[in-house]
C-alpha cells in the first residue's frame, strides 16, 4: 500500500467509468526477468511417473494392489481402480542437470540443462473442466480472466499491430473448454486471447469473406473515412470517435502485420526441420511453435499453444497414447527451445510446459481392460525454461508412488505468482475492482512466489 | 447439574484453558451445562441476544426451546485453577495501529485487540487469531499481507511488523488457542458435520435404515438397527462405529451422493459430543432483536444510502435539480436537440430499434404541439419496449439458456419462460414492487400445490421465481454437486439480490465482516437463511427436481390436442437425421481415403459414439483421420458431401419447425420453499467445513433501524408448509421506507438513459461506492417513482420529457472546459449502439427482422472457425436478439464482439469497448455483407416503385438523380435523417467511382455503398 511505484491501468481503477483500458505498454512493479511467455499447454494431463518422475518402488509393486485407501485415488468410482502400474517407458537421466526423461521424449531430453523441472505441482480438482479453469485462471469455475489476460492487462503490448495475447489452436479442433481457456472473464474484452486460426485467414474476419475487387474496397475505405471525418468534425471533443477511427486503422494494419508474421515460408528449410515441419507427425505442432517464436519476436506478449481436445488424457492404452502425444510435440518443443536460445530470445521469453494435472500410480478400468491411468490432482510435473528461471534445476518431490507431493508443494496460485513475478508483476498489486471486490489472479489467500525457481 | 468433573483453568486475564482431550473424555458426561454457557459467552458478547426470537414452527422440533433460559454466569460452576498470569503485554504496534478500531468500546468486527482475552477469542467469526504455526496465525496473515490496517489507515512499518511477529512467536505457547478448545456443548456443535457428511442418506430426501439426522430427536431415536448414539459412550455408538469402519458413508455412494468422509477432527468432535452426554444445549439462532447490533452503529447508518430518501424542497422536476447544479458551475442546459435527433434517440432508447421511414416522417412532420410526449407514449405502448428494457433486467438477473459451469454447458430448455415473463412484466408496466415480490417469493403468494386450477397470472408468479435460478449452476454435473459448489450457487443468488436490488455489496461478508461497509458476517448468513427454505445445501434440488409442471387448463388442452402427432413425426425425422450423419462420415472417408477398409469406416462410426477420452489409440487415430479429412478443401467441396450436408440441414430445419409448431410443455423452472430448511450457520472464512454460530433469517442491519426483529410466518397456515421467509423479505425490500430499493432502481434506469448513473457504481451504494452526483434528484426520483405506484413507464416519462434529456449532445469548447466529464449533465452524452441494438437495427433496416415475439429461443450454429451465428428462420429472417439462444459457451459472435456480457453470474453494467475486431467484423463478415445487400435491395425496390411511376419520374432522367434518390432513402432508413448536401455529393461521387470499380455494375456499387453506411459512425452512434 505504501510502496511507491508508478503504474497506470493495472492498479488505479476505482471503478472510474472514464478509465481507459488499452494495450499500451505499462510499467512493471519491479524489474522483470522475462518479457514474453510461450505456454505449451499439454491438455489432458501428461503422466508424471512415466515421463519425468520415475518411481522404483512403484515399478517394483507393478501389478500389486494399492497399499493405502483406494478412495484417495483418482476421481472415478473406486470400483474402477486397478492395481499399481509401474512406469511404462525406459527412463534415464540427461545432461549435467540429471533430469529424468522417458525415452519417448528424446529431443526434450537433449535440452535438459535448460529446463527447470517442477515435480511438485498440485491442483484442486480432478475433473478436466475445473482443473483447466484452475490452471488458466486460478479458479475452478468459468468466467474468470486467464493468466494471459492478466498479463496483458498488467503489461500491455509491445506491438500495436498485433494482438497482445495470441492463441494458436490445433487445426484438428479446439481444446477441451474451447475459447474459455483464453477468456478475459470480467476484465475488459480488449485483454482476451485472440485465436489465430490455423488455416485460412488467421483472425476471424481478418480478410473479406465476400467477393469485392481491391479497387472497390479501397474506394469503400475512402468513402467511410470521408463520412467519418465529417461526422467527427461536426462533433468536436468526442474522444470515442477518435478511438473508433483508430480501431479501423489498426484493423487494416493488422491485416498486413498478421499475414507477415504468420508467413512461415520466410523461414529457412533448416529452421523448418529444426521444428519438425514436414511430412511427419510433428508438423502441425511444429508450425505452431515456429509461429510462436515469430510472434514473440514481434513483441506479442503471450502466446499459448493448444492441442485438440485432450491427447494426453490416457485412461485407456496409456503407453501408446502418451507416446503418440510425445511424438507430436517432442521435436517441435526442443526445436523451439534451441531456436530461442540461438537467437538470444530465450533470455527474455519464459517457456511453460505442462497440463492441468497428473496421473494416478494405479491403473484404471475401462470396459474390461486396465491399461490407462486416472487423473491425479495431487501431484504432477511441469517445466519452465528461459525468462529468468534457474536452468537445470529441480524443485519439489513426490512420494514413492508419485502420488502426493511430499516436499515443496507448488499450488496453482504459487505457480501463477511466480510467473507474474518473473514478468515484473506483483500478484497482490495486479488487481481489478469488480462489484466492490478487489479481484486478483491469485485469489484472496496470498500465494508464495517460489524464489528457488528463479535464477 | 453436578459440577465435580469440570476443570476450568482460568488465568487472571480471563483466559479459559481446557484439559487435554483424553482428560476431557473422562469427565465428559457432566459437562454440558457449564460448557454451553461458556461457549455462549465466548461466541457472543451478548448471550441474551443470541437467544432472541426465532420462529418455533419453522426451525424444527426440539432445536428451538420454548422457554428462554438465562445462562448462569461462568464463574458459578467448575473448579477454577489459577495459573500464573501469562507474562505478556500487547505490543505497542498493535496498540497504536490497530487499537483505534479494535478496542474495548469500538470492537470493530467484534474484535478487541487491546486485551489478551480479546485476542484469544478472535473476532465475530469466532476464529482464533493465534496459532502455533506462524503461517496459520490469522493475526499474522492479515498483517503479513497488508490486509490490515485497511487502506484508509496508516500502514504498519516493517519494524512494527517484526515486533508483532516476534511477539506472536514468543507468546503462542501461552496463548495457544488449541488449549482453549471447548468441548461440544450443544447439538449445534455437531449438526453441521452430520448434515454435511450424513444428510444425503439420512436427511430430507432419503432416510436410509430409518435414520434421520436432521434434528436432535430424530438423531436420538436412531434407526432400524437401533440407537445411533449411546449417550456418554462414543465407542459403542453405532454412529461412530459405522463412521470409523468406513461403512458410512458407504464407499460406493461417496460420488453418487456427493459426500466426503468426515475428517479426523470431525469424528473427534462427534465422539466428544456423545461422550459429553450428547447435550442438546441451550443455543438459539442468532437473529436481530430489539437491541442494537454492536457491529452496526447509528453512526454507520448516517451514510447517505442507508438513510430513507426524503422529499427535497429545492425542486419539483428533473430539470430543477440539474439546473441548480449547472448554475452553481456557471453553466446552463444545452438547447434541445433537433427533431430528427430526438426521434432517433427516443426510439433507440425505448425500443432499441430505429424508426421506420414512415414513423420517422410521421413524427418529424407532426404539427401537434405535444408531438414529443405523444411519441414517447406510443413507444412505451409498443411491444418492442419490453424487449428492450426487459433485456436490461435479464442482464441483472444473469439470464442464460444454459447452466454453465462445466464444458457440456447443459441447456435450460424452459428458461425462456422467465425471459418472456420479464418482457411481459415490462410491457404491462407491472409495478416494480410487485415485480420484485413475484421474483423473490412468487411461490409464497399462491399455494400452487393446493389449487387445482391456476390462472395465467398465478403461473407467472411461479415462473418469476426463475429469477433466483439464473446464475451459473454446475451442480447438475456428475462430479460437481458437493456442498461447496451448492454454496457457490447460493452465493451468486445472494450477490444478485444484494448488489442488484439493494445496491449493497455483501459478497465480502461471506468470509469475514465487511471491511468498509457495516455488514457483519452474520448479516450475510442471516440473508442466506432467508433463502434456506428453497436453497438448502443439505436438501439440494437436482435439475429434474427443480422443475414444476404447471399451467392453465387451456394450455393443457392445447398440448393434448396438438403435440402427440408432432412428436411422432419428430422421432421419424430424428432417426433419418442420425442415418444421414453416419452417411456423411462414410462419404467423407470414402472420398478422402478410397483405400480405407469397410471395417475401419465402421470403426470410425463406432469410435465417434465413445467419449473422446475413453477411446483406444486406434480409435483415436480413426477419429483424427476423419478430422483431417473434414479439413481438406477438396472434401469440403465434393458434390456428394455437399448434397448430404444439405439434406442434414433440411432435416434440422424440419425438426426445428416441428418444435416450433408444438405447444410449449407445462414445465417451468422455479424455486419454491420446501418448508423444512436446515439450520444456517456462519461459515468461518466462508469455508463449508468451518461452521460456527447458528443464525436465523434476517436482513442487513444497516438497512433497518437496528431495533426491529425480522418477522415472518407461513403464508398458508392451512395449506402447504412454507417458511414465508422470502415473502417477508420481499415485502421488507419493497416497503416505501426502504433506503435503497427505489434508489437503486431509478439509478439503473437513469444509467440506461444517460450512459451513467447518478451513482456511477450502480451495484454499490456503500461507503466504497461513488457518491451521487445529484443526491436530491436521486431522492426525488425514488420518491416520485414510489408515489407513481412504482410505475416504470411513468419513470421513463418523467426522465425523457425533461429538458435535461432532450438536450443536444454537442460539446462546445466552453462545456469541454467547465464540464469535461459531463458530470453536471450540461449536455446529452453521445453513445454507441449496444450489441442488441446494433444487430437488431441492421436486421430491421435490411428488411430481415421478424418481429415475432416470445417462445423457445432461436438456435445458434457454431461454424468451423468457432464463430457463432443465430440460425435464420425458414423465411430467411431473424428475430430480435433477445430471442436468440444464449448458451453461455456459444454467444453469437456479433453480439460478443460488441460487448455482450459474460454472465458470471450476471452483469450489472456492460462495458463499451472500441476494438479492431469490431471493425473487422463489420467490414469483412459475410453475413453483414449479405445484410447490406438486402438493405440495398430494399432501397432499390422502394425507389424503383417511384421510378416506374412515369408521372414523377420520366424515363429519361439522369443517373445521378437516381443516385440522389437512393442516397436520400438510405439516410432516412439508416440514420433517420436526410443527408447533408456534402454527404449527398460524396455519396454520388463515390457511387460513380464504385460503379467503375464494379465494371459498371450499379447494383454491386450500391451494395458496397450500403455496406459502408452500416460501418459509419453516423449509424453506430446516437447523438
Amino acid at each position: 500500500m505504501s510502496e511507491d511505484f508508478a503504474l497506470s491501468a493495472a492498479n488505479d481503477n476505482e471503478n472510474d467509468p472514464a478509465q481507459i483500458y488499452d494495450l499500451s505498454p505499462k510499467a512493471t512493479h519491479h524489474a522483470p526477468k522475462a518479457k514474453n511467455i510461450i505456454q505449451l499447454f499439454m491438455n489432458g494431463g501428461p503422466s508424471q511417473v512415466d515421463l519425468f518422475d520415475p518411481k522404483p518402488v512403484l515399478n517394483r509393486m507393478d501389478g500389486k494392489p494399492y497399499p493405502g485407501n483406494v478412495e484417495e485415488i483418482g476421481n472415478q468410482s473406486t470400483s474402477d481402480i486397478g492395481v499399481m502400474m509401474g512406469g511404462q517407458y525406459p527412463i534415464k537421466q540427461h545432461g549435467q542437470s540429471g533430469h529424468w526423461f522417458a525415452d519417448v521424449l528424446p529431443h526434450t531430453a537433449s535440452m535438459a540443462d535448460d529446463l527447470c523441472m517442477v515435480h511438485s505441482m498440485w491442483t484442486d480438482h480432478p475433473n478436466h473442466d475445473n482443473a483447466l479453469y484452475k490452471i488458466h485462471s486460478g479458479r475452478l469455475f468459468m468466467g474468470y480472466p486467464t493468466l494471459g489476460s492478466w498479463v496483458v492487462y498488467g503489461l500491455g503490448s509491445e506491438n500495436a499491430n498485433l494482438p497482445a495475447y495470441v492463441v494458436l489452436s490445433d487445426p484438428l479442433g479446439l481444446p477441451k473448454n474451447g475459447t474459455r481457456n483464453w477468456t478475459a472473464g470480467f476484465l475488459p474484452p480488449v485483454y482476451q486471447g485472440t485465436r489465430f486460426r490455423p488455416q485460412g485467414s488467421p483472425i476471424l474476419n481478418l480478410s473479406r469473406q465476400y467477393e469485392q475487387s481491391q479497387g472497390a474496397t479501397e474506394e469503400a475505405e475512402t468513402l467511410l473515412n470521408q463520412l467519418d471525418m465529417i461526422h467527427k468534425e461536426n462533433r468536436p471533443f468526442q474522444p470515442e470517435l477518435d478511438a473508433r477511427i483508430q480501431s479501423y486503422e489498426l484493423a487494416s494494419r493488422m491485416q498486413l502485420a498478421a499475414s507477415e508474421a504468420l508467413d512461415l515460408d520466410r523461414e529457412s528449410l533448416k529452421t523448418h526441420e529444426m521444428y519438425g515441419i514436414g511430412p511427419a507427425v510433428p508438423d502441425s505442432f511444429g508450425r505452431r511453435c515456429l509461429l510462436a517464436r515469430r510472434l514473440v519476436e514481434r513483441g506479442v506478449r503471450y502466446v499459448q499453444i493448444f492441442l485438440e481436445e485432450q491427447p494426453w488424457d490416457s485412461h485407456v492404452d496409456l503407453a501408446s497414447t502418451q507416446r503418440a502425444a510425445c511424438q507430436r510435440t517432442d521435436l517441435p518443443v526442443a526445436g523451439l527451445l534451441r531456436d530461442l536460445k540461438r537467437s538470444g530470445l530465450l533470455d527474455s521469453t519464459l517457456v511453460l510446459w505442462g497440463g492441468e494435472f497428473g496421473r494416478t500410480p494405479t491403473s484404471q478400468r475401462s470396459g474390461s481392460i486396465y491399461t490407462g491411468r486416472d487423473h491425479n490432482m495431487q501431484a504432477f510435473t511441469s517445466w519452465m525454461a528461459g525468462g529468468g528461471v534457474k536452468a537445470g534445476s529441480r524443485y519439489g518431490k513426490t512420494d514413492d508412488f508419485g502420488h502426493h507431493v511430499v516436499e515443496n508443494p507448488v499450488s496453482v496460485h504459487d505457480y501463477h505468482a511466480t510467473i507474474l513475478h518473473l514478468l515484473g508483476l506483483h500478484h497482490q498489486k495486479l488487481s481489478f475492482q469488480r462489484s466492490g471486490l478487489e479481484e486478483r489472479l491469485t485469489g484472496v489467500t496470498p500465494p508464495k512466489v517460489i524464489h528457488d525457481l528463479i535464477a | 447439574m453436578p459440577d465435580e468433573g469440570i476443570y476450568r483453568v482460568t488465568s487472571r486475564l480471563g483466559l479459559f484453558i481446557w484439559p487435554s482431550l483424553q482428560m476431557r473424555r473422562r469427565f465428559a458426561v457432566h459437562f454440558s451445562w457449564a460448557i454451553a454457557l461458556t461457549t455462549a459467552l465466548v461466541a457472543h458478547p451478548n448471550p441474551l441476544q443470541a437467544m432472541a426470537d426465532e420462529d418455533k414452527t419453522t426451525e424444527g422440533g426440539t432445536l428451538s426451546t420454548e422457554v428462554e433460559r438465562v445462562p448462569r454466569r461462568s464463574g458459578e460452576t467448575g473448579t477454577t485453577i489459577e495459573i500464573e498470569d501469562a507474562a505478556f503485554s500487547i505490543p505497542t504496534a498493535i496498540q497504536n495501529k490497530c487499537g483505534g478500531c479494535h478496542n474495548e468500546s469500538t470492537q470493530k468486527g467484534e474484535l478487541n485487540l487491546l486485551q489478551s482475552d480479546g485476542i484469544l477469542r478472535g473476532g465475530e467469526s469466532g476464529e482464533p487469531l493465534l496459532h502455533e504455526d506462524l503461517e496459520q496465525s490469522r493475526l499474522w496473515q492479515v498483517i503479513q499481507h497488508d490486509e490490515m490496517p485497511p487502506p484508509s489507515e496508516i500502514d504498519l512499518t516493517g519494524l512494527e511488523k517484526e515486533q508483532i511477529k516476534t511477539w506472536i512467536l514468543q507468546n503462542h505457547k501461552t496463548l495457544n488457542p488449541a488449549t482453549k478448545a471447548t468441548l461440544p456443548s450443544s447439538i449445534h456443535d455437531v449438526l453441521p458435520t452430520l448434515l454435511l457428511r450424513c444428510a444425503s442418506c439420512h436427511g430430507a430426501q432419503r432416510q436410509d435404515g430409518g435414520l434421520d439426522i436432521r434434528t436432535y430427536d430424530s438423531i436420538m431415536s436412531g434407526g432400524d438397527s437401533g440407537l445411533a448414539v449411546q449417550v456418554g459412550d462414543s465407542a459403542s455408538s453405532l454412529m461412530i462405529q459405522r463412521i470409523e469402519q468406513e461403512q458410512c458413508p458407504p464407499r460406493e455412494l461417496l460420488l453418487k451422493f456427493f459426500v466426503r468422509r468426515p475428517s479426523e477432527t470431525e469424528v473427534h468432535l462427534l465422539r466428544d459430543w456423545i461422550d459429553a452426554g450428547a447435550p442438546i444445549g441451550e443455543v438459539r439462532a442468532d437473529v436481530a432483536t430489539r437491541e442494537a447490533d454492536p457491529l452496526v452503529t447509528q453512526e454507520d447508518r448516517q451514510h447517505w444510502a442507508f438513510q430513507t430518501p426524503q422529499w427535497p424542497i429545492t425542486g419539483q422536476s428533473v430539470d430543477d435539480f440539474v439546473q441548480a447544479t449547472l448554475q452553481k458551475n456557471q453553466l446552463e442546459l444545452s438547447p434541445n436537440a433537433d427533431r430528427d435527433t430526438l426521434i432517433r434517440r427516443a426510439f433507440f432508447d425505448l425500443i432499441g430499434l430505429p424508426p421506420s421511414v414512415d414513423q420517422w416522417k410521421q413524427w418529424r412532420e407532426s404539427t401537434a404541439p405535444n408531438w414529443y410526449e405523444l411519441m414517447i407514449d406510443e413507444l412505451l405502448a409498443s411491444p418492442r419496449y419490453g424487449e428492450r428494457w426487459g433485456r436490461y433486467w435479464l442482464d441483472l438477473a444473469g439470464y442464460a439458456d444454459s447452466e454453465g459451469g462445466i464444458s457440456a454447458d447443459p441447456l435450460r430448455p424452459v428458461a425462456w419462460k422467465y425471459r418472456d415473463y420479464v418482457i411481459r412484466a415490462f410491457n404491462r408496466d407491472l409495478p416494480y414492487d410487485e415485480f420484485l415480490i413475484e421474483q423473490i417469493a412468487g411461490d409464497e403468494l399462491t399455494d400452487h400445490a393446493m389449487i387445482p386450477e391456476l390462472t395465467a397470472d398465478q403461473v407467472d408468479q411461479l415462473i418469476a421465481t426463475g429469477f433466483l435460478r439464473m446464475g451459473i449452476d454446475e451442480t447438475g454435473s456428475r462430479t460437481m454437486n458437493f456442498v461447496p459448489e451448492r454454496l457457490k450457487v447460493i452465493s451468486d443468488a445472494i450477490t444478485i439480490v444484494s448488489s442488484g436490488l439493494m445496491g449493497l455489496t455483501m459478497e465480502c461478508a461471506r468470509c469475514h465482516s465487511h471491511k468498509y461497509d457495516p455488514i457483519p458476517q452474520r448479516d450475510y448468513y442471516r440473508l442466506k437463511a432467508i433463502f434456506q427454505g428453497a436453497f438448502d445445501e443439505h436438501n439440494w434440488k437436482s435439475f429434474k427436481q427443480r422443475k414444476l409442471s404447471i399451467g392453465t387448463n387451456e394450455q393443457r388442452v392445447a398440448i393434448q390436442e396438438t403435440n402427440p402427432p408432432l412428436q411422432k413425426r419428430k422421432k421419424a425425422v430424428q432417426a433419418e437425421h442420425k442415418r444421414m450423419q453416419d452417411a456423411l462420415v462414410v462419404a467423407i472417408l470414402r472420398a478422402a481415403f478410397p483405400d480405407q477398409s469397410e471395417k475401419d469406416r465402421n470403426g470410425t462410426l463406432a469410435a465417434l459414439g465413445i467419449a473422446d477420452n475413453q477411446r483406444t489409440l486406434p480409435q483415436r487415430m480413426l477419429v483424427e483421420k476423419l478430422q483431417t479429412a473434414q479439413n481438406l478443401p477438396e472434401i469440403q467441396e465434393a458434390t456428394e458431401i455437399l448434397s448430404i450436408q444439405k439434406k442434414i440441414s433440411r432435416l434440422e430445419d424440419q425438426m426445428e419447425s416441428i418444435d416450433r409448431s408444438m405447444v410449449p410443455s407445462l414445465t417451468i423452472r422455479a424455486l419454491w420453499d420446501a418448508g423444512h430448511p436446515s439450520p444456517t450457520y456462519i461459515l468461518r472464512r466462508g469455508e463449508h467445513t468451518q461452521a460456527s454460530r447458528w443464525v436465523g433469517p434476517g436482513v442487513p442491519s444497516v438497512l433497518t433501524d437496528g431495533k426491529t426483529p425480522f418477522y415472518f410466518e407461513n403464508p398458508f397456515p392451512n395449506g402447504s408448509k412454507k417458511t414465508g421467509r422470502r415473502l417477508a423479505f420481499a415485502k421488507w425490500l419493497t416497503n416505501k421506507n426502504h433506503p435503497t430499493t427505489a434508489r437503486t432502481f431509478v439509478n439503473r434506469v437513469w444509467n440506461h438513459h444517460f450512459g451513467k448513473g447518478l451513482v456511477s457504481t450502480v451495484e454499490n451504494f456503500g461507503t466504497m461506492g461513488s457518491k451521487p452526483t445529484h443526491p436530491e434528484l436521486l431522492d426525488w426520483l425514488a420518491l416520485k417513482f414510489m408515489s407513481d405506484g412504482w410505475s416504470i413507464k411513468a419513470l421513463h416519462r418523467t426522465i425523457m420529457t425533461s429538458n435535461t434529456y432532450k438536450q443536444s449532445s454537442e460539446v462546445s469548447p466552453l462545456l469541454k472546459r467547465l464540464d469535461p466529464e459531463n458530470q453536471y449533465y450540461s449536455r446529452m452524452p453521445m453513445r454507441r449502439l449496444d450489441a442488441e441494438a446494433l444487430r437488431d437495427s441492421i436486421l430491421f433496416i435490411s428488411g430481415r427482422l421478424d418481429l415475432k415475439a416470445g417462445g423457445i429461443p432461436d438456435p445458434v450454429s457454431v461454424g468451423p472457425e468457432g464463430e457463432v451465428n443465430v440460425k435464420p428462420l425458414p423465411n430467411q429472417k431473424w428475430r430480435r436478439s433477445i430471442y436468440a439462444q444464449y448458451r453461455r459457451t456459444e454467444i453469437p459472435t456479433l453480439l460478443d464482439t460488441f460487448d455482450y456480457p459474460q454472465m458470471g453470474p450476471n452483469c450489472f453494467e456492460r462495458t463499451v469497448s472500441t476494438v479492431s475486431p469490431q471493425a473487422l467484423l463489420l467490414l469483412n463478415n459475410q453475413q453483414i455483407r449479405e445484410l447490406s445487400k438486402s438493405l440495398a435491395a430494399e432501397i432499390e425496390k422502394e425507389t424503383t416503385i417511384a421510378v416506374t411511376d412515369p408521372a414523377t419520374h420520366p424515363a429519361t432522367q439522369e443517373l445521378t438523380d437516381d443516385w440522389n434518390e437512393k442516397i436520400e432513402l438510405t439516410y432516412q432508413k439508416v440514420m433517420s435523417r436526410l443527408p447533408t448536401p456534402n454527404e449527398q455529393e460524396i455519396g454520388r461521387e463515390s457511387l460513380t467511382a464504385l460503379s467503375k470499380q464494379w465494371n459498371g455494375d450499379e447494383q454491386k456499387a450500391f451494395e458496397t455503398y450500403c455496406h459502408v453506411l452500416i460501418n459509419s459512425a453516423s449509424f453506430l452512434y446516437i447523438d
